[in-house]
């Protein structure tokens, strides 16, 4: 009797069985809950959104809880007026331990990292195969210094103009304008039909998205990377060059007086535009789908529209300014493993489908596109095939984009070219003070 | 033999000076005994955020970074600024305008109410009742009258009444938004003086009407001489209040243009918001903050000592 061969048997079959039921076991954790085993214990999350915005991220936790019971969502929610950065500074410099933070400021993404608050998530990025669900161009706007801070959950087209179908109709205006030409065209037709052609909320900060547009047209969105970043000053010929195309708009009679402009704000110009039928045109970001579908109770597509700023015919026509929302990991957080099965969940299947049915776009491949209405479905298409960049006074110094927005303000009161050249030299004035 | 007492309180109104009470000590230890909790809140709530804020008003700290001493550098950065400047001139013309619109309006009201106190009780609640309102539902209902277009509130009667040419975008026009802003604020601030005023005119014996009228005084001369001094009492209460008011407000100002269009209805204020929590410049946020508060003293001091020299 070969005792030995039979317990070198015997082992080699133990071994066999063991490395097959600990492969099995894994494929099934892989299976029920991706890389994440079990995360446990609670995890909290500054929660700083409101509306629609709000109801969306509160179905998603619920959803996450979902798939891992184990966990709990701590919220803590922000009452902010003005702007939520202050309202979230003071959450984190009072001491509050958070794992998640909603961001959309790649200006205050920098100043967390530069005071440590914010954890990288290479690591986990690697680890969980984050390549498979976001493009190359994702990873970019998240990374800061070489480290990956940001995971993008949603984000939305701000280089376009809403309007209602009826009102266009009514006008004359048969299709929304594909060209400047088209779009100075306009003007006269919907004003002789008692409308305000274009509605420039000028009253807070919703006015600078024209000159953002503008800017992209005429210069590029690497233009306007590199004016975000002071390597291109704020008083060179590329930012003169897009306030006066501005000019050409307020010359051709697009808008209504100074006064108005400055004392209308974005929702205003949404009621104006899409409630009201007295405006023709404005230009905002994606949110106001669901303002047009919850509050006005339109339809998307068909009562109204999403149209891309025109063409200039100077190479730029298909770049495009875009907002993002992402979760930043904090240091001082005392649930990571929970934080990253949250990154990873919002960027799974089931995760990002929660954002696409509130009518949020997802950045994420896993997304299932079919869930997305008509308004989102032409935008995505656009901004897929775009070369996008960040909002530009999302980008910049709170100190810079608070001036940034009056000195347009001041743009709007006169439209001169000396004004131009004593607005463009006050913001580069300011700039140096501080790049 | 000593009066009796009730509950160590003497029943001859002498006062407890230092005599033994309830807790075996002065009635002064006592007393700053009962007051430590509410001491001890106030430092918590308002002593040291004070300190704090006049520290942090000599750094130079922004967003979350450390602020590093840089001395009264801000003080002088300040009254150099044209914007804080700007600002300065707002406060002045806004205090003054509001307290003297707010006041005048209210001591008006007061002497109409008084000739039929009984009559015009719902009136005096209902304006009272505009001075407990937060400013900032105040604020809303005024944005729903200064809205641009016929949507708004003013602009639509305007229209309704033929004169369609006055519309205009009140609070986007930097000739007319300031004066929309001022006369907002002081519709939320006559209640007060309203009813200090008309508590002091009910005060006044009626028999010196009476006298005024035997020697025949006129009724300028009856305000003149006796309704604008005996009436005094109240009217100085509500310039004090309503001053302090006018001096820090924000939340208005907030919710109908903050601070513009262009900065030109931005008092110090919201100044102080925009520098610390839009700009997130905390250092210098704090410094003007500081300001206001020197500003709020110099006004308190003189109006506390005579308030103290006539309660003692």
């Amino acid at each position: 009797m070969n005792t030995a061969g039979s317990l070198k048997r015997g082992t080699r079959l133990s071994s066999a069985l063991f490395i097959g039921l600990a492969a099995g076991s894994a494929a099934l954790m892989a299976t029920l809950g991706g890389a994440f085993a079990a995360p446990k214990g609670e995890l909290v999350v500054i929660n700083w959104l409101g509306g629609s915005e709000l109801a969306a991220m509160q179905a998603f936790e619920k959803a996450f809880t979902e798939k891992y019971p184990e966990v709990t969502v701590k919220e803590i929610p922000i009452t902010w007026s003005g702007d939520a950065r202050g309202a979230i500074r003071t959450t984190l410099m009072g001491g509050e331990k958070v794992d998640i933070l909603i961001n959309t400021w790649p200006s205050f993404r920098q100043e967390l990292v530069a005071n440590g608050i914010l954890r990288p998530l290479d690591e986990a990025w690697t680890k969980n195969g984050w390549d498979d669900k976001l493009s190359k161009s994702w990873r970019d706007l998240g990374t800061l210094e070489g480290k990956v801070y940001g995971i993008p959950y949603n984000y939305g087209d701000r280089s376009g103009l809403w309007y209602r179908v009826d009102t266009l109709k009514a006008a004359g205006v048969t299709t929304p304008p594909a060209t400047w030409d088209d779009l100075l065209a306009s003007f006269p037709k919907l004003k002789a039909n008692g409308v305000t052609p274009y509605i420039v909320p000028g009253k807070f900060w919703a006015h600078a998205e024209v000159f953002e547009t503008l800017l992209i047209r005429t210069a590029g969105a690497e233009a306007s990377r590199k004016l975000g970043a002071h390597e291109i000053a704020w008083n060179s010929d590329i930012v003169k060059t897009a306030l006066k195309k501005w000019r050409e708009m307020l010359d051709a009679s697009c808008c209504a007086d100074v006064s108005t402009m400055l004392g209308t704000d974005w929702d205003n110009a949404s009621d104006i535009v899409l409630k009201d039928a007295k405006g023709g045109f404005f230009l905002l970001g994606m949110w106001i789908n669901n303002r047009a579908e919850d509050n006005y109770g339109l339809k998307p597509g068909a009562d109204y529209g999403l149209v891309q700023f025109p063409a200039l015919g100077l190479g730029h026509d298909t770049d495009s300014s875009v907002d993002a929302k992402e979760f930043n990991a904090v240091t001082t957080g005392q649930n990571p493993e929970a934080a990253d099965a949250f990154l990873d969940f919002a960027l799974s299947a089931e995760g990002s489908a929660v954002f696409a049915k509130a009518g949020l776009a997802s950045p994420s491949k896993a997304t299932d596109t079919s869930l997305y209405g008509p308004v989102i479905k032409t935008s995505n298409d656009v901004v897929a095939k775009a070369d996008v960049v960040f909002v530009l006074g999302d980008r910049l110094p709170a100190e810079l984009g608070d001036e940034y927005r009056t000195q347009l303000q001041k743009f709007l009161q006169d439209p001169s070219d000396a004004n131009i050249d004593r607005i463009t030299d006050a913001l580069e004035v300011k700039a140096k003070e501080l790049y | 033999m000593a009066a009796p007492t009730t509950m160590g309180i003497p029943r001859d109104g002498q006062g407890g000076g230092r005599k033994p009470s309830f807790f075996g000590r002065s009635e002064t230890g006592a007393a700053y005994i009962l007051l430590l909790p509410m001491l001890a809140l106030f430092a918590c709530a308002v002593i040291y955020p004070l300190i704090d804020t006049i520290l942090l008003s000599f750094t130079d700290m922004r967003g979350m970074a450390a602020g590093k001493w840089i001395g009264a550098r801000n003080y002088l950065t300040l009254f150099r600024d044209p914007n804080f400047l700007t600002a300065l001139s707002t406060t002045i013309v806004w205090t003054l305008v509001v307290t003297a619109l707010s006041v005048g309006i209210g001591w008006g009201l007061a002497i109409v109410c008084s000739l039929a106190p009984r009559a015009t009780l719902v009136f005096r609640v209902m304006f009272f009742a505009a001075y407990g309102v937060a400013e900032t539902v105040s604020g809303f209902i005024w944005l729903g009258i200064f809205r641009p277009g016929t949507s708004g509130l003013l602009n639509a009667v305007f229209a309704g009444i033929g004169l369609g040419d006055w519309t205009t975008a009140w609070l986007g026009n930097v000739s007319t938004a300031l004066w929309c802003l001022m006369a907002a604020y002081a519709w939320t601030q006559v209640g007060l003086p309203l009813m200090t005023c008309f508590a002091s005119i009910q005060t006044i014996p009626k028999t010196l009407f009476e006298a005024a009228y035997i020697d025949g005084a006129r009724s300028t001369s009856i305000m003149r001489y006796i309704v604008l001094p005996l009436s005094m009492p109240g009217l100085r209460v509500a310039i004090f209040i309503n001053l302090l008011n006018a001096l820090r407000a924000f939340d208005m100002i907030f919710v109908l243009t903050g601070g513009g269009p262009v900065r030109s209805t931005e008092t110090i204020g919201y100044f102080m918001f925009r520098e610390s929590m839009l700009q997130f410049k905390l250092g210098y946020g704090a410094a003007a903050t500081v300001v206001l508060l020197l500003a709020v003293v110099v006004i308190s001091i003189p109006a506390i000592i005579k308030r103290t020299a006539e309660a003692t």
